[in-house]
């Protein structure tokens, strides 16, 4: 499948429009109206597989999340940010994310909302979160 | 009557540190909680702190078996970013090592699984065979476990003897068809202590994302070796093995015609080694720099997708490195392929799912 088509495959799997091929993956900027939610329930139910959630420290200080699917041996990379360091939960809607939400929360504080576990995955309880923030930059 | 069976995190039947409780009704397994975290070193953080040639070598300590996959995703990232396309010398090379990688990686799996069902035969075979394969990297790259052989644009060492890799390419060939393909295919106590036993559907497979040998013995036949090819890998003839019984045996047929499947590749790669150069010209400089920009790249590690995501700002330093390893996905199916199965058939399953502690936590 040409790029051309695979971009317009996008658009009538109601994936949104203004996907790009760059640098090994299809990116999207998830515009204002994103949820999160609805469009893992569109990437589910289209066949993709879950593959990972990204998460980097903004100079604003919120934190840019890309999920990252797999549909069909491409990969997609929807790109958002938290807002006041919050965003929804998709571990109840695909149990792949499980692990990556509590690893995220752990490293860059990101609050996963509506999560029934908030068990420690790599620290133990107690550890402050937020470690990989660049907290030496901002001093 | 209920009760818990806590297995590590240090344990003598642990290659790594993981913690494993397994509630059980008598003999029957009910529930399983696991715990990781215990090699946790914070590469993502490191990677953050150094500079693009120091992590190179940094990211292949990621995993001692799979070192040579974390390299290549690693430096493909900084080529995307850098325009510095590898030779085709190179490109053949790094399928080489990396089914060479894949080798050494599935004998120790077949190995352990054998060590596991009271087949010690296939524990000998298949730990002489990891040596040869060692032994054939380490003339190749001059270390046994952490190759070193990436470097942006390219690899640092030629193969100067493609001959005496193929010569040890159709010994192994010969072990693998005669030996060991018939033990796990047709004999008995493999197929008493495996068929049947720690079931992942294929449900249960893609709603955790399961990937590599795990996610095809369940069914789910993605390669990216196929799917999206990388270095050289669309230039070779191969199958990608997958079954959908989603049991033990099915994991060890799988992880069996791979390794075949390897040395189809090894052969035609070795037999059609292009001549040239092996590196584009190679950034040395403490302050190389990367133009701004993300990128990612993807490669089939021996136990699955791996999945570099970096990020450059424009300086010596990568902004972000964010590494996602095959197991921190296949880890946490453990606990479905567990349920209602055997206490005692619990270390074979675990096992079966090649899970690697140090790749998980990072």
């Amino acid at each position: 499948m040409t790029t051309a088509a695979f971009e317009e495959r996008l658009k009538e799997l109601g994936l949104g429009e203004g996907w790009r091929w760059e640098k090994g993956s299809w990116w999207l900027e998830a515009p204002e109206t994103f949820n999160v939610r609805t469009n893992t329930e569109t990437l589910i139910r289209h066949g993709a597989r879950f593959v990972a959630i990204t998460a980097i420290e903004l100079p604003s200080k919120e934190v840019r999340l890309d999920y990252q699917w797999d549909l069909n041996g491409q990969l997609l990379s929807i790109i958002t940010a938290t807002a006041a360091h919050k965003i929804a939960t998709i571990a109840d809607l695909i149990p792949a994310a499980d692990w990556v939400e509590r690893e995220t929360y752990e490293y860059f504080a990101v609050e996963f909302t509506g999560r029934a576990n908030t068990i420690p995955l790599m620290m133990r309880a107690g550890d402050p979160v937020g470690i990989n923030l660049h907290k030496e930059a901002a001093q | 009557m209920s009760f818990r069976v806590p297995i590590g995190p240090f344990h003598p039947a642990l290659e790594e540190p993981y913690k494993l409780e397994l509630i059980c009704d008598g003999e029957t397994v009910r529930d399983a909680v696991m715990n990781v975290g215990f090699n946790f070193r914070g590469i993502e953080y490191l990677a953050e702190r150094r500079n693009w040639l120091q992590d190179i070598t940094l990211v292949e300590r990621v995993c001692g078996i799979c070192s040579n996959v974390h390299s290549l995703s690693f430096c493909q990232t900084a080529e995307q970013l850098t325009g510095a396309a590898p030779p085709e010398r190179a490109l053949y090379i790094r399928v080489i090592l990396a089914e060479l990688e894949r080798l050494h990686s599935h004998f120790l799996w077949s190995g352990i699984v054998g060590k596991l069902i009271g087949f010690k035969t296939v524990f000998m075979t298949c730990f002489l065979m990891r040596e040869k394969v060692m032994d054939a990297l380490s003339a190749i790259s001059g270390n046994r476990v952490n190759y070193g052989m990436n470097c942006i644009g390219g690899v640092n060492r030629d193969i100067a003897d493609p001959g005496a890799v193929l010569a040890l390419l159709a010994e192994m060939e010969h072990e693998i068809e005669k030996t060991i393909i018939p033990i796990f295919l047709h004999d008995k106590t493999v197929a008493t202590r495996c068929k049947g036993v720690g079931i992942l559907t294929h449900a249960q497979a893609v709603s955790m994302g399961a990937v590599g040998p795990l996610a095809r013995a369940s069914g789910v036949g993605q390669d990216l070796r196929k799917a999206a090819p990388y270095a050289a890998y669309e230039r070779f003839d191969f199958e990608v093995p997958v079954e959908t019984s989603g049991d033990v045996m099915a994991r060890v047929i799988v992880h069996a015609r791979e390794m075949i499947e390897s040395c189809r590749i090894l052969r035609q790669a070795l037999t059609s080694l292009p001549a040239g150069e092996i590196h584009t010209p190679t950034p040395t400089a403490a302050k190389y720099k990367v133009p701004a920009g993300t990128a990612i790249s993807r490669v089939e590690a021996p136990r699955g997708e791996v999945l570099y995501h970096v990020t450059s700002n424009g300086t010596d330093i990568p902004a972000r490195v964010r590494v996602r390893t095959p197991t921190f996905m296949n880890m946490a199916t453990v606990r479905y392929a567990v349920l209602g199965q055997e206490l005692s058939d619990s270390p074979l399953i675990q096992a079966s799912c090649d899970p690697c502690y140090s790749c998980t936590d990072r």
